[in-house]
């Protein structure tokens, strides 16, 4: 770095760290009623024009719009603007946009910023026109003292790999397989089970053509085996995944199958096989033996050993399938394996898992033998199935003469089971009852207890008239209880016919509950391994909801499918298209660019303690603290969380576009607040950030009270930042970030909970009131709980007095020392060192005012 | 040995006191310390006092908690009515504190002492679990009821609301049926076993008919099955099952017996401490 | 037969169809006296089904929580079928949407009895609790019978001692519970 840099960037209140004097333009944004409607934007836009330094501020009705965005390049031109503010909506929907627009004026990109009045301000204090003004005023004046000090910066560009790895082998992944290896790109598919083909391969038919599943999913799943450019790892998981976007390492573990691909699947081992295991794909209403293979059209057509049923209670195993194997298949001594392969993109399909119905105890599912669940029905009216398709009751294997289907077991529930709506279980009844109608005619007597039926797809509704009209009687009502009737297993069912307001007593031979889909059961563990969010039903969290359906917030991973929420197959295979394009035009492309956001070293300021490098997530940076030579940032590796900026105690390494000077900026302004409530808050962009996000599109109420500084990890926040804000006279800070295990920089947020627990100590000792301070972890997804916080924190913040503040200033004046201190401090060390030096930050300091 | 506040009641003392005899009797040989507190009320019966008013419910409540405290003793109760009440006003008022400021200005006012909210209440079906366990009872026991068929009646306050006491799940429980098997007696399963008696609510005193047409329906469950005896835990419900099935004058009859006097039986109490006297439904076993 | 009123309309007769008007301020009481969870209610029957006196009578325990939910005060608070429960909450542990439905039924019953409404039983025997601090008379054959089993012949409550007696009657005259079952209802 050069002196002159070095001294610029002390950075001092009001003053511009270039050469440039910072002309900065402010547009204030109405988004038609969604700002103007509860924030007096031409007020706020008339406040801004008073700001230092803005030389251009006015108001418009959609800013984003083109007539917008022109009027943004006729202001750069006209008043030859060098910074740019729009106060609009979160930065994590336009900021590509506007940064877009000032580039194309010939601005540097970095040079922009926002102010989030929309998200985290109109559309939450929709009834407090004056509170939601006055904090859209401070979002401005804080926007407007970042961006003076903002400086411009160039990006670097990444490779990416052009091979992608989809986790989960049902039909979503195994279209977003075919997508991509038709496209030329190579792809991984990892599956969990020994085959690929997921719940699709286990239903019969399909609504609302009825096409037989396995007929039409068969050609695909062996397209898929067959293809050139798609590796399957069949019962294999995948370990762990690290890197970035375009530069994956995925560590992908193969279990031992005992059977290797010599394998013709010719069956004569399984003949000689004595040991007997319920059929896992037939929902256990069959048995397999311990050697098999899952069903007739797996893929890979390849059986394996499930060594637990082979050995049973014996040491070692009989030995009997090996002989009986001509090709010599089979390898009783086969091994775990685990292999390492680079991928440029990750594409989710890890699918659901099945509704538990033992759960409602009044159902007696597991107890009656003839009420059965959804996927059981799908196996007993399967050709391929255990019964050859015939329906039978399981008590006693003869064909019902009365089945009841009962909707929504387990869904739309705040009890049993899950809150949302399942989604395909309403059609994938009135498929089954029509199929039973195929099969069996009209004296099979079918009823539907239902509560809403959800007919809403292209052809749903005439299937639902289909089986109407073929005499299936849907009754609104949901069933309280079965209970089987003495001697012949029959089933009684209590239920109100709710549109005639009668209770009914009725017997069936057959009771088949409709049970509804949930998270697959690992979905946790692959959400650690991308650092993925989840909804609090249990399923992945889009970028957004609506213009990024099948972006993971982690760059470059992708999700499609039921992972994604409940859905048919026709949605599953779009959204899997959707996710093989979106994966498709990054590695086509074959190189990304990357924040300017990494972190440097001011080597001058540097001691080489080697903090810095404990705390680094990604081990971006190497200091020799033996041979005191300064810190050295690998830019390729670092992720600019900003945590080893945080943690310098001498201000020598600080991270690009996130300067202390420029967030310390934030703070000030914030501090300036008017609102006696005001709770100063931190949020890391990727999940509490977004959480507020979310709590302002879901327009959740709560007072004006927070001020939030967004960094990328709550890494970022230094105990200084926090100081200052006390110091300046904040009631109350909240730092906020993603929950432990979700760290979107690995484990950076380790620091955050250091820290300030490190401050609750001193703030104990100092007598402080510790819950000035708060600490929440706010997922992506969790808009309550910041709305909770910040309606909890604005109560503390009001019992906070003026004497107490006062109090508090005095007490970090006397015990603590500032970073920008003893910078200075060092700062004028070396300049006495170094006169020419401390001439130069003279002059220049001259020049500057 | 454990001490409690014996909790009586109305039922129990008023009509069925082989019921009281029997309890003091058991608790007694299984080393239970029960003591009589003469502070103690109608608990009032949450069917009528909490459906009528229940500032009146939740204060009368209140001031048998106090009695208890004043003694320095938990309250032990053989009633479902009686643990719906106390045990539900325990828990509202030991977890709000506006409802227990609220209340306790009511008793000040009528001249009691506060409630601190520390009481508990335990129902003796829980003690019996929980505190001595299966197998201490089943060293009492002296008389094998082998080849009895017992059909349980769990009554509807003992486990329900299930958010409140959080004892057993109350679709399915088992607890009961523990206690009752370890004397050699078989549980047996029927339909609708968790079924209402009918009487609850203010129903029997309302419209008696309509809780006869309920107890009518299960004793037709119990019809479907072997059962010799109905075992209950509430002195109410036990008075539903034993007028009731005079009332309803069914040819088969079922003999009604509370925990309490089936323990009697099982561990050869005096025949006479039982009060099966004072059933309608003779009880020759 | 009955058509929802509208704003405006008073309650009475049209076409030969009674209509009602409803009353925003009666769901809000509810939740106010702890019954939050009634506007969940999506009418799924699950709890008529689990109603043990709905199989025997014309009681619809989901009719009742939607007339609540409307605000047709009317057709909760004159019920006879308010009476009808027998507080057993089986409804309430398999209502889907988790509405306290037996709470919510206690809180209309004081509601109808705040509003005149009161049975004639529960005036009886609201009265023996006024009057002893219990809810049965304990009568002379059956102290015999208590002594007969080697039990005090006036079971050892509020009943054997008059200081106390008064004191739970303070109590209950206090919350005006006394007043209310000597006024009785309609």
């Amino acid at each position: 770095m050069t002196e002159e840099e070095n001294g610029t960037s002390e950075g001092e209140e009001g003053k511009a760290p270039t050469e440039e004097a910072p002309r900065i333009g402010v547009f204030v944004c109405d988004c038609g009623l969604n700002i103007a409607g509860s924030v007096d934007t031409q007020s706020v836009a008339d406040y801004a024009g008073t700001l230092p330094d803005v030389v251009w501020a006015g108001r418009q009705k959609y800013t984003c719009s083109d007539p917008g965005q022109m009027l943004i390049e006729d202001m750069i031109e006209e008043h030859d603007l060098n910074r740019v503010v729009v106060a609009s909506c979160s930065p994590r929907l336009h900021e590509p946009t506007f940064r877009g627009t000032v580039e194309r004026a010939g601005m540097n990109k970095y040079q922009f910023e926002m102010a989030n009045i929309r998200e985290h301000c109109s559309w939450i204090h929709l009834y407090d026109k004056e509170g939601g003004t006055d904090k859209a005023k401070d979002l401005v004046r804080m926007a407007v003292a970042k961006v003076r000090l903002l400086e411009p910066q160039e990006e670097t560009k990444v490779r990416v790999e052009t091979t992608a790895l989809v986790i989960g082998g049902g039909v979503a992944g195994i279209q977003a397989a075919l997508d991509l290896a038709d496209s030329g790109f190579k792809v991984h598919v990892v599956e969990k089970e020994p085959s690929i083909g997921g719940k699709m391969a286990q239903i019969d038919k399909t609504f609302p053509t009825m096409d037989c599943s396995i007929c039409i999913l068969a050609p695909k799943m062996s397209e898929a085996g067959n293809h050139p450019n798609i590796t399957l790892h069949t019962y294999s998981e995948v370990q762990s995944i690290d890197g970035y976007i375009g530069n994956f390492t995925a560590k992908i573990l193969h279990k031992a199958r005992y059977v290797t691909t010599d394998c013709t699947s010719c069956g004569d081992c399984a003949d000689a096989c004595e040991q007997l295991a319920p059929n896992e794909f037939d929902i256990g209403l069959a048995t397999r033996k311990a050697i098999y293979i899952p069903f007739a059209q797996a893929v890979p057509s390849q059986y394996i050993i499930d060594m637990n049923t082979c050995l049973g209670t014996e040491p070692i195993a009989c030995g009997k399938c090996k002989d009986a194997c001509e090709r010599e298949a089979v390898d009783l001594e086969m091994n775990d394996e685990v292999v390492e392969i680079d991928v440029g993109t990750v594409i989710v399909a890890t699918g659901v898992d099945v509704y538990d119905a033992t759960a409602i105890p009044e159902y007696h599912y597991g107890e009656y033998p003839d009420v059965i669940t959804t996927m059981e029905f799908e196996r007993l009216v399967n050709a391929g199935g255990p019964t050859s398709g015939h329906l039978v009751r399981p008590s006693n294997m003869k064909t019902p003469k009365t089945v009841a289907f009962i909707q929504c077991v387990g869904s739309r529930s705040l009890k049993n089971g899950h809150p949302y709506c399942s989604n395909v279980c309403c059609m994938n009844t009135i498929k089954d009852s029509l199929l039973i109608r195929e099969h069996y005619g009209r004296d099979l007597k079918i009823d539907v207890y239902y509560m809403d039926i959800r007919a809403f797809g292209k052809g749903f509704e005439d299937l639902y008239n289909r089986s109407k009209a073929e005499g299936v009687r849907f009754i609104r009502g949901i069933p309280a209880s079965i209970t089987e009737v003495p001697d012949n297993h029959d089933l009684r069912i209590v239920v109100e016919d709710t549109s005639l307001g009668r209770v009914l007593t009725r017997d069936y031979e057959m009771v088949v509950l409709s049970v509804g889909m949930e998270a697959a059961h690992d979905a946790e563990k692959v959400q650690h391994l991308l650092t993925l969010s989840r909804t609090s039903d249990g399923f992945f969290l889009e970028a957004h909801p609506k213009l990024k359906p099948v972006d993971a917030p982690t760059q470059g991973v992708f999700l499609c499918g039921c992972a994604e929420g409940p859905k048919d197959i026709k949605d599953s295979v779009t959204q899997a298209s959707a996710a093989a394009a979106r994966a498709g035009i990054l590695m086509g492309a074959g190189e990304v660019t990357v924040e300017a956001i990494t972190a440097v070293v001011d080597e001058d300021l540097c001691t080489s303690c080697g903090l810095c490098a404990k705390v680094c997530p990604y081990h971006a940076i190497e200091v020799d603290t033996k041979a005191k030579t300064p810190a050295h940032v690998i830019e390729a590796a670092c992720a600019g969380c900003g945590t080893c900026a945080a943690e310098c105690a001498f201000g020598a390494i600080h991270q690009r576009h996130f300067t202390d000077q420029q967030i310390e900026g934030q703070i000030d302004q914030a501090t300036a607040s008017k609102a006696e409530d005001l709770v100063l808050t931190f949020a890391c962009n990727w999940c509490s950030y977004a959480g507020a996000d979310f709590a302002g599109v879901s327009r959740m109420q709560m007072p004006p009270a927070a001020r939030v500084i967004r960094t990328m990890c709550s890494g970022r926040i230094s105990v200084d930042f926090v100081l200052r804000a006390f110091a300046n006279g904040a009631p109350t800070v909240l730092v906020s970030g993603c929950h432990l295990t979700d760290c979107h920089y690995i484990n950076a947020n380790q620091q955050t909970l250091k820290r300030v627990e490190k401050l609750w100590k001193r703030f104990d000792k100092w007598g402080i009131r510790k819950e000035r301070l708060a600490l929440a972890w706010v997922s992506a997804a969790e808009g309550a709980k910041f709305q909770e916080t910040i309606t909890k924190m604005s109560e503390i913040a009001k019992t906070v007095t003026a004497k107490e503040i006062k109090e508090t200033k005095d007490i970090i004046a006397r015990n603590y020392k500032f970073k920008a201190e003893k910078m200075a401090r060092a700062r004028a060390k070396k300049a006495g060192a170094d006169p020419g030096a401390a001439n130069k930050a003279k002059a220049k300091a001259k020049n500057g005012t | 040995m454990s001490k409690y506040a014996f909790f009586l009641g109305c039922v129990m003392p008023m009509r069925y006191p082989g019921i009281e005899s029997s309890t003091r009797e058991v608790m007694k040989q299984l080393g239970v310390e029960l003591f009589d507190v003469e502070e103690f009320s109608c608990c009032p019966a949450p069917g009528v006092t909490r459906s009528l008013q229940s500032s009146t419910w939740l204060a009368v409540a209140a001031h048998n908690l106090v009695a208890a405290q004043e003694a320095g003793l938990d309250i032990m109760v053989v009633c479902n009515g009686c643990f719906g009440s106390l045990a539900e006003a325990a828990h509202m008022l030991n977890h709000d504190k506006d409802k227990l400021a609220e209340v306790n200005k009511v008793l000040k006012a009528a001249g009691s002492k506060e409630y601190k909210g520390k009481t508990n209440v335990n129902h003796f079906a829980v003690i019996l679990q929980d505190e001595i366990g299966l197998d201490a009872i089943a060293k009492r026991v002296k008389h094998k009821l082998d080849g009895m068929n017992v059909a349980i009646h769990y009554g509807c306050h003992f486990l329900k609301p299930s958010a409140v006491k959080e004892l057993d799940n109350p679709e399915t429980p088992r607890i009961l049926d523990d206690l009752v098997e370890v004397t050699g007696a078989t549980s047996v399963d029927y339909r609708h076993k968790q079924m209402c008696c009918g009487a609850g609510g203010g129903v029997r005193a309302n419209t008696p008919d309509v809780a006869l047409k309920m107890t009518e329906e299960k004793l037709n469950y119990l019809d479907e099955i072997e059962a010799d005896i109905i075992l209950d835990v509430c002195p109410f419900c036990h008075l539903q099952y034993d007028r009731g099935q005079k009332d309803l004058d069914r040819e088969t009859k079922y003999p009604v017996l509370h925990l309490s006097q089936f323990y009697g039986l099982a561990f050869e109490m005096d025949n006479k401490l039982l009060g099966f006297n004072m059933h309608d439904v003779p009880v020759d076993l | 037969m009955f058509k929802y009123g509208i704003s405006g309309f008073e309650s009475g007769h049209y076409m030969g169809e009674s209509v009602y008007k409803p009353d925003n301020t009666f769901p809000q009481q509810i939740v106010e006296r702890g019954g939050t969870t009634l506007l969940r209610c999506f009418q799924c029957g699950t709890c008529t089904g689990s109603c043990p006196s709905g199989r025997q009578t014309a009681f619809r325990i989901r009719k009742l929580i939607r007339w609540a939910q409307l605000g047709i005060a009317d057709k909760v608070l004159a019920s006879e079928d308010l009476w009808m429960c027998t507080t057993c909450y089986t409804c309430q542990e398999r209502c889907p949407r988790g509405v306290e439905i037996t709470d919510i039924v206690m809180t209309m019953r004081n509601l109808a009895v705040e509003a005149g409404y009161m049975q004639e039983a529960h005036v009886r025997i609201g009265g023996f609790l006024a009057k002893t601090g219990h809810l049965l008379p304990l009568k002379e054959p059956m102290m015999k019978a208590r002594k007969s089993l080697g039990l005090d012949e006036t079971p050892p409550t509020v009943l054997a001692n008059k200081k106390n007696q008064e004191l739970v009657l303070n109590i209950i005259k206090e919350t005006g519970f006394t007043d209310l079952v000597k006024k009785g209802g309609k």
